[in-house]
C-alpha cells in the first residue's frame, strides 16, 4: 500500500472514533446523577431558579433533541458553551492549550533526548555502573509521586536557593511579549523581548523536570530493553565483523531497528502530556489545558467536559497518526 | 568538560532575579478555581464577589458598625422609607461618577437593579424575596429624577432590604457603556464577565483578568471617597496552597489566601518575621442535617439524641485545629438578635436513653452524605465514630458537590453534613432557610415542615419594629435548636497568611465571607 492510501484511511478511521468518542460522551455525561446547574449555581439557590435556568439552557428537552443540538453544533465547530466561564468551549481551549503545548513539547525534548540516551548508554553498557544508575533513575521516575517530586524541587531551587521562580509562566512585573503563537518563549523571541524570553525560559525550567522526569524514565526503560533485544541479533553481528566502528553500529544499525517500540512510548507521552497534566499544573500554577478539564468535570460543567475530552481524543488520533506514518516509514513492512 | 562550562553558563543565566512586590500594590496568591465571572448581576462566589464589590459601588454598602455588620450610605446620601417599609427613596450623591468619568445617575441604578432580574442568575433570586421581578419591575424599580431612585418591595424589615441592594449584585453598572458592548440581547454579560473598565463606580477598577492566571485591579481616580491606598491589587492565580505559602514566606507575594489549616496552625504557633496569620470568624456555619420525611429522623427524639452524641470539640481542635467557634445557632455570633445557645455537650448516656425512648434501643443504619473535601470527610469520620458509641451504624457516601446538592435539592438524602454560606447580614438570611420550608431551601429540603417556626420566621421578617423584631427572633432560636433536625456544628473562622508589609489586613477581612474591604489595606 502506498504512503498516502495508508494515510487516508488512517484519517478516515480517525474520524469514526472521533464521532463514537462524541457520542460516548454525550451519553456519559447524560447518565451522571448530578445536576450541572446546580452546580453552577451554588448550594445556596433555591430550587425554582434551577429549574428555570435549566429551562432557559434547554436541558429540560428530550435527549435526543439535546443530541441533534449538540451534534449538528459540532459539526459547524461549535462546542458549545462552557457553563462556568460562559465563553465558547472553543475560546476556552484556545487559551489553555498554548501553555500545555508549550510545556509539553519541552517536557518530551527532554525526555526524548535524556531518555534514548540513557537507555542506550544502559544497553551498551550493560551491569556497569551507568546501566545501574539508568536503572534506579528510571525506577525512580515511574515511582515517585509527581506531586511530592515537584513539590520538592519547588521548596529547594525556589524556596531555599531562589534560583527559580516558583510557578506560573512569567513574572508579574515582566511585560509579556506581543503574541504570535500562544507558546511565550516562542513569542518572546519572535518579539525580540528578551527579558520575557529568560523568564519564560526559567519558569519553564522546574515543570519540565517534574512533568519530563516520569517520561524520560519510561523512555530510557524501553530503550534499553529494546537496544538489548537488537543487540543480540546476527545482523549486528555481522556488522562488528565486518569492523564497522562500534559508534557505527549502535547508532545506525542498532538503534534504527530498537526505535520503533520507542516511537510508540514517544507519541503516547506527548499526547499524554498533551491532555494536560493536572498536578503538575496545579503545582506550578501553569493555566493549561488539564486543570480546566478537571475542573469542568469537577463542576459538571457538561460543555467544557465534552468539549475537551473531544479535544483530547483529536490530539490522540493525530498522535498516532504521526506515530502509524513514521512507523511506516522507519519499517516499510508497516505499511502492508 | 567545556560542554559543561557551556551547560553550567546557560542554566546560571536563567536564574534571574525576582523583584518583591512595590510598595503601591498588594499581590495575594490566591486560587481563583471557583471565580465564574466578575458581572455583578452574576457573581455569587465568596471571593469573586469581594472583587466585585470593589469594582462597583451600590447605593449602600455593608460595613462592620461596632463588630456588627451593617448596611451604610454609600452611593446613595440618604434614603426614606413608607411607615410599612414598602415605597423606598433613595437619593444619590452629587457628581457621582464611573471610573470613565460618565456620570452616574438614578437611571444607571434603575438598569442595574432590573438587569439583575432580567438575567436571573444565581443573585436573582435575592432580588426577588423583595418582591422586585422582572414581570414587575418597570413599576417597582425607577427613577423620579437623575438623583432619586424608586424601589415598591415586600413589607419586610428595612436591614433586609439595604442590605441586599448591596454590592455585589446591588453593584451599579455604566448603563451606557454595558449597552454599547451588548451582544445577541446579553445585556452586557459578555463583556462584563472578565473587567470593569468603565463600567463601574467602586473604589477598584478591573483592568484584566486572564484566566488561570491573574486579575489586575487599578484605582479608580473618579472615586467619590478620592482614591483607595494602594494603586493597584494583582490577584495571582496560585492553586496549590503549598505554592500560596512558599510564595508568602519568599515575599513574592503578599497575601496567602488559601493556606490550609495545618499551615495556619504552624503559623500561630511559630510566627516567621516577616508574615503573620491573620483570623477572623467567618459568614457562614457548618452543619448535620437529617431528612425528617426519612424512617427514625421523623421522631424528634432521635433527632436530639443525635445532638447530644457528636463531640463538638473534637471536630473543632482536630478537623479544625481550633479555626472554628462553637455556635449551635442558626444565627453567627453578634447578629441582630443573636442568643447564645449552646445546650448542646456530647453525653452518650443521655443520647442512648433518647433513642431508647423513640423506640431504636439497638441503634440503626443511615446513610451519611458529604462532599469530598478533607475537612467534610474528617467530619463524616468523626460523626460516623460518634453514632457508632449510640449504636447508630453511619454508611459515609462521599461525592462531589454538584451531585450531592442534586440529591439535597431533591430530598433524596437521609443525612448530610454541608455549609450554608450567609446571602446578606441580617438573621432574615439564615432564619429563612433554616426554620422556614416555605421558602424551600434547608427546611424544606431535610421536611421539616414545622409552621410554628415558619411563621415565627416571616414575621420576624417584616416586623418593624426592632425590639419585637428581636423578641421574635428570640422565641425563634430558643424554639429552634430543639426542634429542628439541625446540628450545627461551627461557625468558621477564616484565616490569612499576610506580609507584615501589609496594613490593614485585620480590618479589611472582617466580615468575610460576606464582605472585604481592600481600601482598608495600605503597605509600609
Amino acid at each position: 500500500m502506498k504512503l498516502a492510501s495508508f494515510i487516508v484511511k488512517r484519517l478516515f478511521l480517525m474520524l469514526l472514533v472521533l464521532f463514537g468518542v462524541s457520542v460516548l460522551v454525550f451519553v456519559i455525561s447524560k447518565v451522571i446523577p448530578a445536576d450541572p446547574v446546580g452546580a453552577i449555581l451554588g448550594g445556596n439557590a433555591p430550587v425554582e431558579l434551577v429549574e428555570d435556568l435549566r429551562r432557559r439552557l434547554g436541558l429540560d428537552k428530550p435527549l435526543i433533541n439535546q443530541f441533534f443540538d449538540y451534534m449538528s453544533g459540532l459539526l459547524k465547530g461549535d462546542l458549545g458553551t462552557s457553563l462556568k466561564t460562559n465563553r465558547p468551549v472553543v475560546k476556552d481551549i484556545a487559551e489553555f492549550f498554548p501553555a500545555t503545548l508549550e510545556l509539553a513539547i519541552c517536557a518530551t525534548l527532554l525526555s526524548v533526548v535524556l531518555g534514548i540516551l540513557l537507555g542506550i548508554l544502559s544497553a551498551v553498557y550493560r551491569n556497569r555502573f551507568i546501566d545501574h544508575f539508568s536503572r534506579v533513575f528510571s525506577i525512580l521516575g515511574v515511582s515517585m509521586p509527581v506531586f511530592w517530586t515537584g513539590l520538592l524541587l519547588l521548596l529547594l531551587f525556589y524556596f531555599r536557593l531562589g534560583w527559580l521562580p516558583g510557578g506560573g509562566r512569567l513574572s508579574l512585573f515582566v511585560t509579556p511579549p506581543t503574541k504570535y503563537t500562544g507558546l511565550l518563549v516562542l513569542d518572546s523571541l519572535l518579539s525580540g523581548n528578551m527579558e520575557a524570553f529568560k523568564d519564560a525560559l526559567a519558569h519553564l525550567v522546574l515543570p519540565t523536570i517534574v512533568l519530563g522526569y516520569s517520561a524520560t524514565a519510561s523512555i530510557a526503560r524501553i530503550t534499553r530493553a529494546s537496544m538489548l533485544d537488537v543487540l543480540r541479533q546476527d545482523f549486528i553481528r555481522t556488522a562488528k565483523a565486518k569492523g564497522i566502528g562500534k559508534r557505527l553500529v549502535i547508532y545506525r544499525h542498532a538503534l534504527r531497528n530498537a526505535l520503533i517500540p520507542v516511537v510508540t512510548i514517544i507519541g503516547l507521552t506527548f499526547g499524554g502530556l498533551l491532555e494536560g497534566a493536572v498536578l503538575t499544573e496545579t503545582i506550578f500554577s501553569w493555566p493549561g489545558l488539564g486543570r480546566y478539564i478537571v475542573n469542568a468535570l469537577l463542576v459538571l460543567d457538561y460543555p467544557a467536559i465534552m468539549g475537551g475530552t473531544l479535544f483530547v481524543a483529536v490530539i490522540y488520533s493525530l498522535v498516532n497518526l504521526v506515530v502509524d506514518i513514521v512507523y511506516a516509514a522507519l519499517d516499510p513492512r508497516m505499511r502492508i | 568538560m567545556k560542554k559543561l562550562l557551556v551547560l553550567t553558563l546557560v542554566v546560571l543565566t536563567l536564574v534571574v532575579a525576582y523583584a518583591k512586590t512595590p510598595k503601591d500594590t498588594l499581590v495575594i496568591a490566591a486560587n481563583t478555581e471557583i471565580f465564574i465571572t466578575l458581572d455583578p448581576a452574576v457573581c455569587y462566589e465568596t471571593f469573586a464577589a469581594a472583587v466585585v464589590t470593589a469594582a462597583y459601588s451600590g447605593l449602600t454598602k455593608i460595613e462592620p458598625v461596632n463588630g456588627v455588620l451593617t448596611p451604610v450610605p454609600e452611593l446613595a446620601e440618604r434614603w426614606e422609607v413608607s411607615p410599612d417599609g414598602t415605597v423606598w427613596k433613595f437619593y444619590l450623591r452629587k457628581g457621582l461618577k464611573f471610573s470613565n468619568g460618565d456620570p452616574l445617575t438614578a437611571e444607571d441604578v434603575v438598569f442595574s437593579f432590573r438587569r439583575v432580574l432580567k438575567i436571573r442568575k444565581s443573585p436573582a433570586w435575592l432580588f426577588e424575596e423583595l418582591g422586585l421581578t422582572a414581570e414587575n419591575m418597570q413599576e417597582t424599580i425607577y427613577a423620579e429624577d437623575d438623583r432619586t431612585v424608586v424601589l415598591k418591595t415586600k413589607p419586610l424589615a428595612a436591614n433586609i432590604v439595604l442590605s441586599i441592594i448591596a454590592p455585589p449584585w446591588g453593584g451599579i453598572v455604566n448603563k451606557k457603556l454595558v449597552l454599547a458592548n451588548e451582544v445577541n440581547g446579553d445585556l452586557g454579560e459578555a463583556y462584563l464577565t472578565d473587567k470593569s473598565i468603565g463600567a463601574g463606580a467602586g473604589p477598584y477598577v478591573v483592568t484584566e483578568w486572564k484566566r488561570r492566571e491573574m486579575i489586575t485591579m487599578e484605582a479608580n481616580p473618579y472615586y467619590w471617597r478620592g482614591q483607595p491606598p494602594l494603586k493597584r491589587i494583582i490577584i495571582r492565580d496560585v492553586p496549590e496552597e503549598t505554592t500560596q505559602f512558599l510564595l508568602v514566606q519568599r515575599g513574592d507575594v503578599d497575601v496567602a489566601w488559601n493556606i490550609t489549616t495545618e499551615q495556619a496552625a504552624q503559623l500561630r504557633e511559630s510566627e516567621p518575621s516577616n508574615i503573620r496569620l491573620v483570623t477572623t470568624p467567618e459568614q457562614s456555619n457548618e452543619y448535620i442535617a437529617m431528612n425528617v420525611g426519612w424512617g427514625p429522623f421523623k421522631d424528634e427524639r432521635v433527632r436530639l439524641a443525635i445532638k447530644y452524641a457528636i463531640d463538638y470539640d473534637a471536630i473543632i481542635n482536630s478537623v479544625m485545629r481550633g479555626f472554628a467557634v462553637l455556635n449551635q445557632n442558626f444565627m453567627p455570633i453578634g447578629y441582630f438578635g443573636y442568643i447564645e445557645l449552646n445546650p448542646f455537650k456530647r453525653d452518650v448516656e443521655k443520647a442512648k436513653q433518647l433513642l431508647a425512648e423513640a423506640g431504636y434501643p439497638n441503634g440503626f443504619e443511615v446513610e451519611l452524605i458529604t462532599s469530598t473535601t478533607e475537612i467534610r470527610r474528617n467530619e463524616a469520620v468523626i460523626v460516623q465514630s460518634n453514632l457508632a458509641e449510640i449504636g447508630i451504624k453511619a454508611n459515609i457516601v462521599l461525592m462531589p458537590s454538584g451531585e450531592m446538592y442534586q440529591k439535597y435539592r431533591q430530598q433524596g438524602h437521609q443525612m448530610i453534613i454541608a455549609g450554608w454560606g450567609i446571602d446578606y447580614p441580617d438573621p432574615d438570611a439564615l432564619a429563612k432557610p433554616f426554620a422556614n420550608y416555605r421558602v424551600k431551601q434547608l427546611a424544606w429540603r431535610n421536611m421539616w415542615y414545622d409552621d410554628y417556626a415558619a411563621d415565627l420566621a416571616e414575621k420576624a421578617g417584616v416586623e418593624q419594629d426592632p425590639e419585637k423584631r428581636a423578641q421574635l427572633y428570640k422565641e425563634l432560636q430558643e424554639y429552634w435548636i430543639y426542634k429542628s433536625p439541625f446540628v450545627m456544628l461551627y461557625q468558621p473562622v477564616g484565616f490569612w497568611a499576610v506580609s507584615n508589609d501589609v496594613v490593614g489586613f485585620e480590618k479589611a477581612c472582617e466580615g468575610y465571607t460576606l464582605v472585604f474591604d481592600f481600601t482598608k489595606i495600605s503597605k509600609k
